[in-house]
């Protein structure tokens, strides 16, 4: 056994030459050093070795020997470090999970220009190049790269910062425990075996020889009744091990017989005649769900295509009508394309983790999850257990975007092994699991016509939509396409093509970026076709209030106003501004409660709901500590565990909107407890009153649910009634099966973004985005502007770079690492505007409304429309790569 | 293990920096025992009376990179440096180790898929998706070789001294391109030492890019090193060195012998760029590299010729 420095104490190196450093500091109990990609293109297991960054994750340990380590629990030992202030000062983190890896980088970074340079600024260019070797798929960039920036120039030398995100020291210390980092004694770790094969029936699984092994406690199968595996990757057997080294070695030693059975991969092949069938008749309620909601009404299938399902449709046969009598008129107005979109991954950088723990029946979970409450419910039900006897705990949650919100593999096996072996088990996915079957957002195919009528109205649209869902079904896409743009006829159908690929799932506003991709182009094109501004055809066919005062907002830019027109381009690089249009469901969800109570002298707000970086703390601790004239560090707010009220799940943007009004009630009750209680009222004078009391007050508490909302504003109404009686109805299922209510107005966004296209590499950069939201009054500001940064940046990557690639005969993701995922790094970031439009939802009790989601689904369209604006010539694929680019300027077909 | 038992353990592997070595021993596609070589490697930069350098085999990437004499007498190789992995990487992964990593194919690098290179019999990513395949079809096997620091050298006519023998061009070290079992020509147990550069030549200049779809931190799509000796405001001297393209780093000869006594100018390179590709077979999702290829050439020469 060697020896090293970590932190400035001794560390035993192990003599195992397969010892990977990352594990010895994280086994030494380091848990600020995260391992994510595990390729080295992600940085977060970023260490200092005598000084200088590495990567720790593919670093040998014995490397380490006689050297000297500092990893984030190092830096700023002796107090933060000004990195580490200026993040928090600049909210240059959201999920946290990558934040000690950036830091580390930083911090180096800082004292080796501080050492040359003084306090000299650092350009934005320089700070990406240092930075390159870091993701963030939170989008936190605009911040990073301003802290670094400030803490170059010793703005933050001896400052004590003020973060707006009320847990951001303990991401930037990298003291913020997530349940990848959660440690019991005893604790085993738990792999999954998955099929290999597409499709396949298991017979002869056998898991004696992996429970025989020395190490191994606990073997599970995990394949469903009918023993089928539909994709490569379905779960077949789980193993608990006293390492994962062991666990790995024990399931290869499971054995089984896998009948292969005819297989079809992606949306083209799986929609001819001929195609393998994936789910017969009787297996179709074991498809997935790549909604946010339950699927409504019954749908018929043919083969692997499920639909056609059109319940927004409107007038459809008229719509048809005129669109068939436009083609044969060769009317020039008549907009038609087929649009495609690529597969989404949410790749959160904490992957997919469980940690189960038996006291008795007493079950302790902590899981990455988006939704605590619902989580427990749900698993209570599943294991037979009363709620009580289930305790879901999330502290900090590294991502989610989506993928999240359902009790997930990785907990049901955790439970299971942990049941068996009588010990707490960790389940924690690798990245290619991650980036294979935890879902993603499906691709998809658009067929779209649009037809303006003689007198420049919206006359009739087509949207027709086929979803690559892999085993899973209930894709909603072109149904959206009602809720904005009213026209006279609408024909909206929705197809699901399935095929032997992992499940899709919800992802950040389902449905509406592809919607938004295909719709907002066609409306840019009718603009051009109409010799129309695009922002006042938009104006002219979009009634909605808060979008009107969008667009006016966008017009007046100078970007927009000082367009350069295509034809005047003939260069290597060329520039182009383009618009888009977005909206979401302001949603909020019934009986979230909060509990508001005075404890020794303080405030402290409680709900069981989940922070997975969006800053649900923040909202709670601004809205109480504005009631009580205190600064949001004074209210402790207490998250992510069940047993605390209940609370929302994190997805449809729906936390704010259900959270605050009901601290808001939460408020006023206390405070005439407060005041009932008083022995004295606070001194005459006093500029501190509630301070004052509360720090006098007994222990008392207070709760209350979410109420309705007010009455609202003229024109403002639910997002659903534009689609009449079958939005009501959704709307109904939605409130009575998922407990989602969707309140009037509807929260919006105007995108301008402009681009500059290298036409010799086929590189497309976003120099410059222009965000407008109307998403009601800001309940904490700054965290609301890092959202809105981070859902155009993860729309950019969906515009420009991420896809997933699977091989078309056997079904196997090719595209299971970080290096080739391809999400956007700090340098691919534009500069960002968002304007906040904060009027439109006063009648929602607190004024607040989501951003996650509608502020990523005008992105990609906007890029779409900017191209299209610098070459002339309009690209309908997403992402945007190079090959794309290159095939569309020389007039090819892409591969 | 030590460094003599590898000729007698195949299921060893030398292990210098680590970072390609470990990623393929977690995925599970290399079961091999690592013996480390790191410690007792060179890593010295040492410069002959003439100018000609001799690079350490365990030199860090970072090193190099950031060698402020490297980078004034080989501009190159500096740039190249810089431009390959993320910082991390770099501090840590060596110039041998570079030359040495395996493919990057995502067929190759996943455990549980059958290819030429984990001797199976047949390439997956011919008959599946080769999107970042080769443009010049060389052998059976589609996977461009990873190296970047590979066609740097080839452009600056490095030669290899390892264990073993002396001398070895780039060529000889990696092949010509129709080997597919593995991803160099060295013979089981070899191991790279160290790397000369001949001294550079009076006035020459040199660049390197990469055609990725983000800004930093990607495997290229197409990599471009080139040198260039202008007088008289006519090139002298093109050397032209492309990663990305083919199962080796190729020259890019035709468009160096277009370019020779030309003046050095945007028209007279964007023709000369037209015969970049010129020998190359497309798979057919490699076609948009062919393009890449010409821009690079003329984004490099043309940068070099202002």
């Amino acid at each position: 056994m060697t020896a090293t420095t970590i932190n400035e104490r001794p560390l035993a190196l192990p003599d195992d030459p397969d010892a990977l450093l990352i594990d010895v500091i994280r086994g030494a109990g380091l848990t600020g050093t995260k391992l994510v990609c595990g390729s080295g293109v992600c940085g977060a297991c970023t260490v200092l070795l005598d000084g200088t960054p590495v990567v720790s994750c593919l670093l040998p340990a014995r490397a380490a020997a006689g050297k000297s380590l500092t990893t984030i629990e190092g830096v700023g030992a002796a107090g933060l470090h000004p990195v580490q202030k200026a993040f928090m000062a600049h909210d240059a983190l959201q999920c946290g999970f990558c934040t000690p890896g950036f830091v580390v980088e930083a911090a180096a970074f800082h004292d080796s220009w501080r050492a040359t340079k003084g306090t000299a600024t650092p350009s934005r260019e320089e700070i990406a190049a240092a930075l390159s070797g870091h993701l963030c798929r939170c989008g936190a960039y605009e911040g990073i790269s301003r802290a670094v920036a400030d803490a170059c120039s010793g703005r933050f030398d001896g400052v004590d910062p003020i973060a707006p995100r009320l847990e951001a020291r303990d991401k930037v210390t990298g003291l913020a425990r997530f349940t990848v980092d959660i440690h019991h004694d005893g604790q085993l770790e738990g792999v999954i075996l998955r099929s290999h094969v597409p499709h396949a029936e298991i017979t002869g699984l056998d898991l004696a020889p992996a429970r025989a092994m020395a190490g191994v406690a606990a073997v599970v199968p995990l394949l469903d009744d009918d023993n089928m595996v539909r994709f490569v990757g379905a779960p077949i057997a789980a193993v608990a091990a006293k390492d994962r080294g062991t666990a790995l070695k024990a399931i290869a030693a499971i054995t089984f017989k896998a009948e292969p059975l005819p297989a079809v991969i992606g949306l083209d092949a799986a929609r001819r005649g001929d195609a393998p069938v994936v789910f017969e008749k009787k297996d179709r309620k074991r498809a997935g769900n790549v909604s946010e909601g339950a699927g409504g009404a019954p749908v018929s299938w043919k083969g692997n295509v499920r639909g056609p399902s059109a319940p927004f449709s409107q007038k459809a046969k008229q719509a048809k009508g005129w669109l068939d009598e436009a083609r044969q008129q060769r009317n020039p107005l008549l907009v038609e394309e087929t649009f495609r979109v690529s597969t989404q991954q949410h790749a959160s950088l904490e992957p997919h983790a469980a940690v189960a723990r038996f006291d008795g029946d007493q079950l302790t979970l902590h899981i990455s999850t988006q939704a605590i409450h619902e989580s427990m419910e749900k698993i209570a039900k599943r294991f037979g257990l009363p709620h009580n006897k289930v305790r879901v705990i999330a502290d900090h949650v590294g991502g989610g975007f989506g993928s999240k919100g359902s009790v997930g593999l990785e907990t049901i096996a955790a439970i299971e092994l942990a049941r068996a072996a009588k010990a707490p088990v960790r389940v924690v996915f690798d990245r290619e699991e991650e980036l294979s079957v935890t879902g993603y957002r499906p691709a998809a195919e658009l067929k779209l016509s649009l037809l303006p009528s003689e007198d420049g109205r919206l006359k009739a649209l087509s949207l027709t939509a086929h979803a690559d869902t892999g085993a899973a079904v209930n894709s909603l896409i072109a149904g959206l396409a009602r809720l904005i743009y009213p026209a006279e006829a609408k024909e909206l159908v929705d197809f699901d093509v399935l095929s032997n690929l992992p499940p899709g799932a919800p992802f950040r506003g389902p449905g509406g970026p592809p919607m938004s991709f295909a719709l907002e182009q066609a409306v840019d094109e009718a603009a051009l076709r109409m010799k129309i501004d695009p922002i006042h055809l938009r104006k002219r066919w979009d009634p909605d209030p808060n979008r009107q005062r969008l667009y006016d907002w966008a017009a007046g830019l100078d970007v927009w106003k000082s367009r350069m027109p295509a034809a005047s381009q003939n260069g290597r690089f060329r520039r182009g501004v383009g618009v888009a249009t977005g909206y979401w469901l302001y949603l909020w969800q019934t009986g979230s409660s909060v509990e508001l109570a005075v404890q020794g002298g303080r405030l402290v707000a409680s709900c069981a709901v989940q922070d997975i970086g969006t800053g649900t703390r923040s909202v709670i601790a601004n809205t109480v500590a504005k009631a009580f004239d205190l600064e949001p560090h004074d209210v402790d707010v207490r998250i992510g565990r069940s047993n605390l009220p209940p609370g929302p799940g994190s997805g449809g943007s729906r936390v704010t909107a259900s959270v605050v009004p009901p601290t808001l009630l939460a408020i006023e009750k206390l405070k005439a407890e407060i005041k009932r209680t008083a022995s004295r009222a606070p001194a005459p004078g006093s500029n501190a009153p509630w301070r004052e009391m509360i720090a006098a007050a007994p222990d008392i508490a207070v709760s209350a649910r979410r109420q309705e909302d007010g009455k609202p504003p003229p024109g403002a109404r639910p997002a659903l009634h534009e689609a009449g009686i079958m939005g009501r109805v959704f709307g109904w299922v939605l409130r009575l099966m998922n407990h989602m209510v969707v309140g009037a107005g509807v929260p919006s966004s105007v995108q301008v973004m402009e681009v500059e296209v290298d036409t010799w590499l086929g590189h497309v950069r976003v120099l410059n985005a222009y965000t407008g939201l109307a998403v009601g009054k800001l309940a904490a500001p700054t965290l609301a502007r890092s959202q809105a940064a981070g859902a155009v940046i993860q729309g950019i990557g969906y515009a420009l770079y991420e896809t997933r690639e699977t091989d078309p005969w056997s079904g196997h993701i090719l595209s299971g690492s970080m290096d080739d995922y391809r999400i956007p790094g700090i340098a691919d970031m534009p500069k960002l505007e968002v304007h906040f439009d904060e009027a439109g939802f006063e009648h929602v009790p607190g004024g607040s409304v989501g951003i996650g989601e509608v502020a990523t689904v005008p992105t990609s369209p906007a890029i779409a429309n900017a191209i299209r604006d610098a070459l002339g010539m309009r690209l309908t694929e997403i992402p945007f790569r190079p090959d794309r680019l290159l095939a569309a300027l020389k007039g090819r077909d892409a591969a | 293990m030590s460094v003599a038992a590898i000729a007698t353990n195949p299921t060893a592997e030398f292990r210098a920096g680590g970072t390609d070595f470990s990623e393929r021993r977690r995925s599970g596609v290399s079961q091999a025992t690592p013996i480390d070589i790191l410690e007792s490697g060179d890593k010295t930069i040492t410069w002959d009376a003439d100018g000609a350098v001799q690079i350490g085999a365990l030199t860090t990437i970072a090193t190099i990179a950031t060698d402020a004499r490297t980078a004034a007498a080989y501009p190159g190789i500096a740039a190249s440096a810089q431009g390959l992995a993320t910082p991390q990487v770099r501090h840590v992964a060596t110039l041998g180790g570079n030359l040495a990593q395996r493919s990057r194919c995502w067929y190759f690098r996943r455990a549980d898929i059958d290819c030429l290179k984990k001797g199976g019999a047949t390439c997956p990513a011919r008959s599946g998706n080769h999107l970042y395949g080769v443009v010049f079809d060389l052998a059976e096997c589609v996977a461009p070789h990873p190296s970047t620091m590979a066609a740097a050298l080839l452009a600056y006519d490095a030669r290899i001294t390892t264990d073993r023998r002396r001398g070895l061009t780039i060529a000889d070290l990696l092949g010509d391109g129709s080997i597919v079992r593995s991803d160099h020509a060295l013979t089981e147990g070899e191991m790279i030492k160290s790397i000369a550069l001949p001294a550079p030549l009076e006035g020459e200049r040199a660049s390197y890019k990469r055609a990725i779809s983000r800004t930093y931190a990607e495997w290229p799509l197409v990599e471009l090193c080139a040198r260039v000796v202008i007088a008289d405001g006519k090139f002298q001297l093109v050397r032209l060195a492309a990663g990305g393209v083919a199962p080796v780093p190729l020259r890019l000869t035709a468009v160096e012998a277009e370019l020779s006594g030309k003046i050095a100018n945007a028209p007279s390179i964007a023709e000369a760029a037209k015969l970049s590709g010129s020998g190359a077979k497309p798979l057919p999702m490699t076609v948009y590299k062919l393009d890449l290829l010409q821009g690079l050439v003329r984004d490099v020469l043309e940068r070099l010729s202002s």
